[in-house]
């Protein structure tokens, strides 16, 4: 635990006048190099996390250590974190030089060392040649890319990431992803980000930590959210599901009132009430699996890759999504069996 | 779009200015071409006859007596904007930053001084700087002096009082002008290691120059037509153009030799614009 690079223990932060706080008992840790996405709706307390880390507002009460030194004493202008704002926030009086320059100025480095670190750092996020530009005449992606390079120019102990990609259009959102990975993977840099976007915390980070109301509701690789969530609220919020309710009968059988016997992979206590959470696309049309339920189909979308089905099976309806290769598609009013294996029906936890 | 239907914008957007167009020229261009002949005419019954003279320019430039007069003015103009852009600043920057809730009454607070006439305050501050006012009375009072300080009836208190009379345009002139500063680039430059002094200097200070120069030009230009307070602050002692020009239309009855000290401000005004837009120009290039 004491060689992680950064240890957060026990974070509280209660704004004077509102109640509940806004973060509540945080723990996190992070391996060098590691990248961590903080993942969850607006208000859940991921960006003032951060915030917090960066030095630029004060926790109520836990400890913040980077490389085993506590941060609570130290200001925001020693910490020698990178941070990317949202909006950026590059200084609009200044050149885009100017701009990746400002942090290496700050730390004394000679002019001639800060024109060479300026150019590499230009070069790493391909802005090279942009230097005397001003700030207004680069488009969202370059500026982006200004921020950080301006964020990484100083060699940061960490770099902090503030829902980076929001400002941009659908397109360049996909490809930023990928080069800020790249970035991230080339520096070495370890770096936090928060999102609110689910797609962007699987594809880019090494571990995501999924919060809701001010805490952590699970901590882990993206396979393990997305196929092992711990909680209904994780489920939920990374990916659609079909809730079921049932009580464990049989080892890795669960009877669901109103639909029948359920067979899972993990092993639950006999006797237990269990939640129960199948993919849409974990199903199969017609196909061999344990879980067979046959049902009609009410609505489909049409999505070019996928077939998206509402299936009402007895009293209920299960949301399905199809690969549009798989051989004929059902069509509206069609009766249809569907499937699934035992180890695509994960249990999330023991039902209330 | 074509080029009939651009005409009929056009045709549009003329109907919209002439309302503003017609105003500005029965108050403001009439007056002024009329100003401008008076002050080529020779002086008659306290008006103007309509002969033409290069006499009343000749008398301003010289008369050494007017050089030291527009030098005067000059000086009063950028002491006042010196020292109301240095003491509105820091308000300033404080109504432009807060965010407490109070933020809209404190403004409204800092700008109320212009609920009250300008003479009034003027008068207020006879009160505060006089022989026998506040300041003197306390000090004396206090034993610290024994006959009064000379803070009015000169060039100090006709400076004092229109600092401050002049404090709350400074202030929304700022607020205006600060439209570039944000708090997350601050917190930008303290991420990348400067400190609080280093935020104002690199950060604050240049991206609020729009706003301080808007302020002072403002100010001056106030400050070099005002005639009320170096009126009643100077005692008659303090020379600046607004006074003079009022001297000659209306005590001496030398209308044609007023015009022409007043197209004399008009001048330095002019003059003050230019170097407005240049700087301004500069800042943002």
């Amino acid at each position: 635990m004491a060689d992680k690079h950064v240890i957060v223990e026990q974070l509280v932060k209660t704004y004077p006048g509102s109640g509940a706080p806004s973060v509540d008992h945080v723990d996190f840790d992070l391996e060098k190099g590691e990248m961590l996405a903080l993942l969850g709706p607006s208000g859940c307390g991921k960006t003032t996390i951060l915030r917090m880390v960066a030095g630029l507002i004060t926790p109520t009460s836990g400890r913040i250590r980077l490389d085993g030194r506590d941060m609570a004493e130290i200001p925001v202008h020693k910490r020698n974190m990178g941070m990317v704002f949202q909006s950026y926030a590059l200084f609009p009086h200044m050149s885009v030089a100017e701009n990746v320059a400002f942090g290496l100025e700050m730390r004394g480095v000679p002019k001639a060392e800060r024109a060479a670190r300026v150019e590499r750092a230009l070069d790493l996020v391909k802005l090279r040649g942009y230097g005397e530009r001003r700030i207004t005449q680069l488009s969202g992606g370059q500026q982006q890319r200004c921020a950080i390079a301006r964020s990484l120019v100083i060699e940061p102990q960490l770099l902090l990431l503030d829902e980076p990609l929001s400002n941009l259009d659908a397109k360049l959102r996909d490809e930023m992803r990928e080069e800020i990975r790249d970035i991230q993977a080339r520096t070495g840099v370890t770096a936090i980000f928060v999102t609110h976007d689910q797609d962007e915390a699987l594809s880019m980070a090494d571990r995501l930590a999924v919060m809701s109301a001010g805490r952590i509701e699970q901590i882990g690789t993206p396979r393990q959210i997305f196929d092992r969530p711990a909680t209904e609220f994780v489920a939920n919020f990374i990916g659609a599901g079909n809730f079921l309710t049932g009580t464990v009968v049989e080892p890795h059988q669960a009877n669901v009132p109103g639909l029948g016997m359920v067979v899972f992979g993990l092993d639950a206590p006999l006797g237990k009430d269990v939640r129960l959470l199948v993919r849409p696309h974990r199903f199969t049309l017609n196909g061999k699996g344990e879980n067979a339920f046959e049902g009609v189909v009410r609505h489909l979308v049409y999505r070019g890759d996928t077939l998206t089905l509402d299936v009402d099976v007895k009293d209920r309806t299960f949301l399905v999504d199809l690969p549009t290769h798989a051989g004929t598609l059902p069509e509206r009013g069609d009766r249809v069996t569907l499937t699934v294996a035992r180890d695509d029906v994960t249990v999330i936890g023991t039902a209330a | 779009m074509t080029t009939s239907d651009r005409k009929g914008n056009r045709g549009i957007l003329l109907l919209l200015l002439l309302p503003g167009l017609l105003a500005l020229g029965v108050s403001f261009v009439a007056p002024l071409l009329w100003l401008l002949r008076a002050s080529f005419s020779t002086s008659a019954l306290g008006g103007a006859d309509g002969s033409w003279t290069l006499a009343n320019y000749a008398d301003v430039v010289l008369d050494p007596f007017y050089w030291r007069v527009a030098g005067n003015t000059l000086n009063y103009g950028l002491t006042v904007a010196a020292f109301a852009v240095v003491l509105s600043y820091p308000i300033a920057l404080f109504l432009a930053r807060t965010t407490s809730r109070w933020r809209g009454v404190l403004t409204a607070l800092a700008i109320a001084p212009l609920l009250t006439s300008g003479v009034v305050r003027t008068y207020g501050w006879m009160v505060i700087l006089g022989d026998q006012g506040v300041i003197n009375g306390t000090l004396q009072a206090l034993s610290l002096i024994q006959t009064p300080i000379r803070l009015s009836n000169n060039f100090l208190g006709a400076t004092i009082a229109m600092i401050e009379i002049l404090m709350p345009y400074a202030i929304l002139a700022m607020l205006s002008g600060f439209g570039r500063l944000n708090t997350q680039l601050e917190e930008a430059a303290a991420m990348l290691g400067a400190n609080r002094l280093k935020v104002f200097w690199r950060i604050i200070l240049p991206l609020s120059l729009p706003g301080v120069i808007t302020a002072a030009l403002l100010v001056f230009v106030l400050a070099i037509s005002g005639f009320v307070t170096p009126r009643l602050m100077g005692g008659g002692r303090v020379f600046v153009l607004g006074t003079e020009v009022f001297q000659e239309a209306t005590v001496t009855l030398n209308l044609p030799l007023a015009a022409a000290l007043a197209m004399l401000l008009l001048v330095l005004f002019s003059s003050v614009i230019v170097i407005y837009r240049r700087a301004l120009r500069a800042l943002e290039a």
